[in-house]
């Protein structure tokens, strides 16, 4: 079954909130600080099965010794959140694709 | 026929349900298929405003627009901004539309409206529609209809 990010938050408890309630900014500045490599993708790239919110370069921030990705999530009445969420390294294969910068 | 996308943003502020249908009426009455694009909560006022569907007669849940957006798919995007998260949801559907674009910014602390007007600015060629305005949609319906016009000329 593919991976659905919105189903994962809904459902597992095995992710961590960075920040929440946040503007997108802040969010990026933190993602770049906190994760060990950072790719950048265009606004509405899909990754886990949702298309990726915010203003171009978004950061998502890739930990390969934990595992573990570091995204923003927004909603509208919600502002931005960043995720960190375990992987597995497939998929941190098909997120690193997506680089716009490479 | 040409059709127009309007997303709509958190309904929080009192200026964006009358924008919102009076902008479906001056698009339907340039020619446009229009669809509105909300949060549910967003939708529940639209339909409380119009309840016989007299002006807005196609409407989408914001996810599942998203979810289906492509390049072609709608000649005009016209944006509601007046958070943070807005600014988001509409340089991401003007990124993946790739049309004409006019975002209506308002809000009423001075800083926060020139936040995200040059996040906007920044990132798209979308037209701007920008006012202080909360309460009050006259500044707004006033500089909408002025682009409105530049769009046709």
């Amino acid at each position: 079954m593919t991976f659905c990010l919105d189903t994962y938050l809904q459902e597992s408890e095995n992710y961590e909130i960075l920040i929440s309630r946040a503007g997108f900014k802040e969010c990026k500045q933190l993602i770049e600080e906190h994760a060990p490599e950072t790719i950048h993708v265009k606004a509405g790239e899909k990754i886990l099965g949702v298309r990726i919110i915010g203003i171009p370069p978004i950061a998502i921030g890739i930990d390969e010794n934990k595992g573990t990705i570091t995204l923003p999530y927004t909603k509208p009445c919600y502002g931005t959140s960043v995720v960190e969420l375990p992987v597995d390294k497939e998929e941190i294969d098909n997120i690193k694709a997506l680089d716009i910068e490479e | 026929m040409k059709k127009a996308l309007i997303l709509l943003g958190c309904p929080e502020a009192p200026s964006q349900t009358p924008m919102a249908v009076y902008s479906v009426y001056k698009l339907t009455s340039l020619g446009y298929q229009v669809t509105v694009a909300s949060t549910p909560s967003a939708l529940k006022l639209l339909e409380v405003s119009d309840p016989e569907e007299l002006y807005v007669k196609n409407k989408i849940d914001i996810e599942s627009c998203l979810e289906n957006l492509e390049e072609g798919i709608f000649d005009l995007l016209v944006g509601f901004v007046h958070k943070d998260a807005a600014v988001s949801y509409f340089v991401t559907f003007y990124s993946i539309l790739n049309t004409s674009s006019i975002a209506v910014v308002f809000e009423r602390d001075p800083e926060l409206l020139e936040n995200y007007i040059e996040s906007i600015e920044e990132s798209t060629d979308a037209t701007i529609v920008s006012a202080r305005a909360y309460h009050n949609p006259t500044p707004l319906r006033v500089k909408f209809d002025r682009a409105l016009k530049k769009l046709e000329d």
